[in-house]
């Protein structure tokens, strides 16, 4: 079961506070859709009003080409993946899967098969006779999200499912959140505010800020060629340069770069800075450099723009020194005007 | 330091047990006075209560008005507890006031205003007067204590509910109820207690059944005798098997 979601020109006020700014958003059917942004910048608001717990001061919500601005959440095809699980503490995890099914007037034998169905496909079907409160944290959020789709939903919202477990656990149960959204089909709409786990699961990222959507589109996209000066900052690191066009390319504080002409701030990943590349950044000198593992992060100062850091992330096997003068060059330019408002 | 710490406990207890414990001790008084000094043991007064009509009758009245006018608060309670908890309305502030606000008013102010309501809409004095006014004192109780008892986590786990399908009615019969179950039976027996305890209302608003205490405050003003102690040690019992079952069962449970 799966329907497409059409949010139009929704806006949301709570009084005086606007929490969302007239946002339309498209999902398609059996899309995994990620919701990123810092905390007050509407999101949770966008997956209460899909949900159906407030109804938005202006505009419409359809879902599967219906409207559903003023349906109840027991009537709508949604269901949601709380937070803090919410659980029901008195129900064996059985009962707590096979609530939504009860609710919907289906015989114990058959709710109770397909309750075990959906904690086997979890992997907690031998604890179908156990509390709530004997699980870890990370058994009750799989719990809920049996629960929340045993009654098969067109749309699934998680609204930060995966905040309260550790690092390790939370790659696990992304990858696990991903493989299940693949078999049953369902849209998913996932609300976070840590990237990595928003490029982790997405088909499409909608990265917001202040009740607008500054861009939406694929994790890939997001990364490499925000569109916004905040996209940019908020999915990763940058190093931001001044730029301004010139007769061919563009002058910068680090001289001429060979780069489409523009206006405004370079902006480069860490990882898009190295020894070769698409374009010279001029020469540099390692101030530091740092082994984190999978890469050295280095930073280093451009002999043109003393003033100006660069940070680098070079691959395992180049031992940069400290005081050696090199080459720069970079890949993956993206210029944006600091001025430059999301439209989408 | 410790020696006068543990002389101010035992004072303390004292104090609050010592009428009791005098209460109980001279209901077995063989004599014609509950006062010392003790001639010995004799069952003489509780056989003669036990067999006494009018108050074993006054007992039934007692139970039946104190399990009833309960349940109606509990239920009167929890429905206003939870929908105070679901929604925020410009008012709920004011409607929470006004839903505690008969616990501040004295037992015979609210017995009097009742009688004087009851004589105009035309409801006798009688055992379902005295209940109602019992509901009026206790509906606070329980609703101050289910109000208390719904947390974030109750209502986030309410929503779920709702998310899932159920509507309002089994939202709280499958959800709410089962999760309060503490909280429900804590604020059942203080209702309970209180309303098989409750004197002024009682006497106010019954006329030819009567509660116990009315019962047993007419037995008093024929003088003192052992049998008003056998039968406020039977008062005392019950009070004190409904606290120690609740002791037992619900907080033992809830420090697990």
């Amino acid at each position: 079961m799966t329907a497409d979601v059409h949010i139009k020109a929704v806006e949301h006020r709570f009084n005086s506070f606007t929490a969302l700014h007239r946002v339309d958003l498209q999902i398609a059917a059996g899309e995994f859709i990620v919701l990123l942004g810092p905390s007050g910048c509407g999101k949770t608001t966008l997956l209460s009003i899909i949900g159906g717990f407030l109804t938005p001061s202006e505009g419409q919500v359809l879902i599967g080409g219906r409207d559903m601005t003023h349906v109840a959440p027991k009537d709508r095809p949604t269901t949601t993946m709380f937070q803090d699980y919410a659980l029901f503490p008195h129900m064996s995890l059985r009962d707590n899967v096979a609530f939504g099914l009860r609710m919907r007037g289906m015989a114990k034998a058959a709710r109770n098969a397909k309750a075990l169905e959906m904690l086997d496909m979890v992997g907690l079907a031998d604890k179908a006779a156990r509390r709530p409160h004997e699980l870890s944290g990370g058994q009750r959020q799989r719990v809920a999200l049996a629960r929340a789709l045993a009654v098969e939903p067109d749309v699934l919202l998680l609204d930060e499912p995966l905040g309260a477990l550790d690092l390790k656990l939370r790659r696990q149960m992304q990858e696990e959140l991903k493989a299940i959204q693949r078999r049953v089909g369902t849209t998913f709409v996932h609300v976070t505010h840590d990237q990595e786990e928003a490029m982790a699961i997405a088909d499409r990222i909608v990265v917001m800020n202040h009740g607008r959507i500054e861009h939406c589109g694929t994790p890939e996209e997001v990364y490499l060629t925000p569109k916004t000066m905040f996209s940019a900052d908020f999915m990763g690191e940058t190093n931001r340069i001044p730029v301004s066009p010139a007769a061919e390319g563009v002058t910068s504080p680090l001289g001429p770069l060979a780069i489409p002409p523009a206006e405004g701030m370079l902006c480069l990943r860490p990882e898009s800075i190295g020894f070769a590349g698409e374009f010279s950044l001029g020469r540099a000198t390692l101030v530091e450099a740092a082994f984190y593992g999978s890469y050295h992060r280095c930073h280093f100062r451009p002999v043109a723009a003393p003033d100006l850091l660069l940070t680098a992330h070079l691959p395992q096997g180049e031992h940069p020194r400290p005081g050696a003068e090199v080459e720069l060059f970079g890949r993956n330019p993206v210029v944006l005007s600091p001025k430059a408002k999301a439209a989408a | 330091m410790k020696y006068l710490s543990l002389a101010y406990l035992v004072a303390l207890f004292g104090f609050i047990l010592l009428p009791v414990v005098t209460l109980v001790i001279f209901s077995f008084q063989d004599g014609r006075l509950p006062v010392p000094p003790f001639k010995g043991v004799t069952f003489e007064w509780y056989a003669k209560i036990l067999t006494d009509r009018a108050m074993m009758e006054a007992l039934g009245n007692s139970l039946i008005v104190a399990l009833l006018s309960s349940l109606v608060a509990l239920t009167l309670g929890f429905l206003a507890a939870s929908g105070l908890a679901r929604v925020v309305l410009p008012g709920s502030v004011l409607m929470r006031g006004l839903l505690i606000a008969p616990m501040t008013v004295s037992y015979l102010i609210i017995a009097l205003g009742l009688l004087q309501m009851f004589n105009k809409i035309g409801i006798r004095p009688s055992l379902l007067a005295t209940g109602i006014g019992h509901v009026v004192i206790n509906l606070p109780l329980c609703f101050a204590i289910l109000y208390a008892a719904i947390g974030e986590h109750q209502k986030s786990a309410l929503k779920a509910a709702r998310d899932l399908g159920a509507r309002e009615w089994q939202v709280l019969w499958f959800v709410a109820a089962p999760m309060l179950t503490p909280a429900l039976a804590a604020a059942f027996f203080l209702a309970f207690t209180f309303s098989w305890d409750e004197f002024i209302i009682a006497f106010l608003l019954t006329r030819f059944d009567v509660t116990l205490p009315v019962e047993i405050w007419s037995m008093l003003r024929s003088g003192l005798s052992p049998a008003t102690n056998a039968v406020g040690s039977l008062v005392f019992l019950v009070s004190v098997i409904v606290v120690v079952t609740l002791e037992l069962t619900l907080f033992r449970k809830g420090s697990k």
